[in-house]
């Protein structure tokens, strides 16, 4: 028995280790090493000086903090708008017609998820360009209009649009693979109690799948308050004065950026301990509000 | 009128599914364009790099300034491959643990995984340079590729233990009752038939180096040791209203295997998407 015992042991440490050592190396130590950085002022010296708190009072009187915060807010809740709404639009349209023609939407709205982002910022910015070489501008010239200066005048949007492409895929999936899960029982009651099309997706649909939305909102939130991969690879944090700039990319540019400025490592680590610190929060609430303990069930036996 | 109204509904779910493929199109009509600044005409002379390697061969100065495109392939792919082999390895046997045994710290375990996955790690990047300086791994492609492993990881762990979670335990108890040992079960019975996972993980973790841009121009200086992302980018930075005909053709030597990929194995990649945050 305890020799069974040993061998369980060391097939479970031999399997579970190199995953358990990666994570523990790569994601655990640098999260704390993180909130130890943002206690140093740790720059392009290297040297590791402990300042307390000073960090952090420096962000509460930066004059620019309450930019950075509010273009977080504008970037979170627009392009979770977009994801949300798109996505639905999409799941709702994909599961109402032809099947072939639905799985067919849904595959080519998944596509720019697995697209390289260089390439998809690329091409945005080619067709957003504001000059006249631009794709949209020398579509507006050609059938006699004036160009556009898109993404100097609308840059929220365009971020937006950026972004949006890649993320509404996960509420697409999600939600089209619960309406496909409604009994068609009930849709057909509603018909033949006289209920439009527009009714059954407010009144049966839409309520049914309350909570996968839930889900995707919530998920998406934690995800968007932290990326900043498109805007550093399209606006960068401009055009103008900071006017992209959310609280990650702020980070981003303090420790990596081009300038002089830059490698302020630990006060650039302030801007990441707060917003691990809110994700933290935020999923400790997930995980109550949407029960996935649930999910892990224990196994039946050995 | 219902079958009208089903008809004008399937043609317009036709034209949204065409949106997506509108931005891939006009790539495609820029790299074969004689203008370097929009699609015009039909050329091949965008791809003419692709002989021996090097960008602005007539250039002197220029040419000098990238490296060769089949050594930016090179390191693309081994990111890529990389990454696709160790998560792969490490994710279906920590699945597999995680799916079978119960142990202390189980349930903490998935839920750390969990957690770790809905924040990107993108966040991580001050602490990352910090470490991987102090390792020596600054610079090397193995740097980037241990921490995209840890990155991709929990996914990997998470997919595979539900496509373990969903075979039945009678297949792997016979094949004990018949002599097999724990270790050989997994090995012969529960292996081959997770291969649908372990193909939709490895799909997924080779697109994923293959595509990968920030811990490149993070960790990355030299060019030697650059990859496609860093070099269109760096194509974009300097010369972004120039020659957008030659980072369109650049652009899709690049994304060959990605379309290809796709093509082949879409329905796995959606079913990491689900399986990644469902169980």
């Amino acid at each position: 028995m305890v020799q069974r015992n040993i061998a369980k042991y060391t097939t479970m440490a031999i399997m579970l280790l190199p995953a358990a050592i990666i994570i523990i190396v790569f994601l655990i130590a640098p999260s704390i090493l993180t909130i130890l950085i943002s206690l140093t002022n740790l720059d392009y010296r290297f040297r590791w000086e402990w300042v307390g708190l000073s960090n952090y009072y420096r962000f509460l009187s930066d004059p620019n903090a309450p930019i950075f915060i509010r273009n977080t807010i504008i970037f979170v809740a627009g392009t979770l708008t977009f994801n949300v709404g798109v996505g639905l639009l999409l799941a709702l349209l994909s599961t109402h017609i032809h099947d072939t023609i639905g799985t067919f939407l849904r595959a080519v709205w998944y596509m720019p998820r697995v697209l390289p982002s260089v390439v998809w910022a690329f091409v945005m910015m080619w067709m957003f360009s504001p000059m006249d070489t631009g794709f949209l501008n020398s579509l507006l010239k050609y059938m006699g209009g004036k160009p556009v200066p898109w993404t100097f005048q609308y840059y929220w949007p365009f971020l937006f649009i950026v972004n949006g492409f890649i993320g509404c895929s996960l509420g697409m999936v999600i939600f089209s693979s619960a309406i496909k899960s409604i009994p068609q029982e009930l849709i057909m009651a509603a018909k033949v109690d006289g209920a439009s099309g527009l009714t059954i997706v407010r009144r049966i649909i839409l309520p049914l799948i309350k909570w996968q939305i839930a889900f995707v909102v919530a998920y998406q939130t934690l995800s968007l308050l932290a990326s900043f991969e498109y805007i550093l690879l399209t606006l960068d944090g401009g055009p103008g004065y900071y006017s992209t700039e959310v609280l990650i990319l702020q980070a981003y540019h303090l420790a990596f950026g081009q300038y002089l400025a830059a490698m302020r490592f630990g006060y650039a680590a302030v801007f990441v301990t707060i917003l691990l610190v809110v994700g933290l929060v935020l999923s400790i609430v997930y995980w109550k509000v949407f029960r996935l303990k649930e999910l892990m069930i224990e196994p039946k036996l050995e | 009128m219902v079958k009208a109204k089903s008809l004008i509904l399937n043609m317009v779910g036709l034209l949204v599914a065409l949106i997506p493929l509108v931005p891939i199109g006009l790539l495609v009509a820029l790299a074969f364009s004689e203008s370097q600044v929009q699609p015009q005409g039909f050329t091949t002379k965008n791809f003419d790099f692709l002989k021996t390697g090097t960008l602005f061969a007539n250039d002197p100065v220029y040419s000098k300034l990238y490296p060769n495109v089949y050594s930016v392939a090179l390191n693309t792919f081994l990111l890529a491959v990389g990454n696709m082999l160790i998560v792969v390895l490490i994710s279906s046997m920590a699945g597999y643990i995680i799916s079978r045994y119960s142990f202390k710290g189980r349930s903490a375990l998935l839920g750390s995984f969990l957690v770790i996955h809905g924040v990107p790690a993108s966040v991580l990047l001050i602490a990352l340079y910090y470490m991987l300086k102090s390792l020596g791994l600054l610079n090397t492609l193995l740097g980037v590729i241990l921490v995209k492993v840890a990155v991709d990881t929990p996914l990997g762990v998470w997919v595979l233990k539900g496509f373990y979670d969903s075979i039945p335990w009678d297949i792997e108890i016979a094949s004990l009752v018949d002599g097999a040992s724990r270790l050989g079960a997994f090995r012969r019975i529960m292996l081959p038939l997770v291969a649908p996972g372990i193909f939709a993980v490895g799909l997924f973790s080779f697109l994923s180096g293959w595509g990968e841009y920030i811990f490149v121009y993070t960790f990355i200086q030299s060019s030697k040791n650059w990859t496609f992302s860093m070099l269109i980018q760096s194509l974009v930075g300097e010369m972004g209203g120039i020659n957008l005909a030659l980072i369109a053709a650049l652009s899709m030597i690049y994304l060959v295997p990605v379309i290809i990929l796709f093509v082949v194995g879409e329905k796995y990649l959606v079913r990491v998407t689900i399986g990644g945050i469902k169980g």
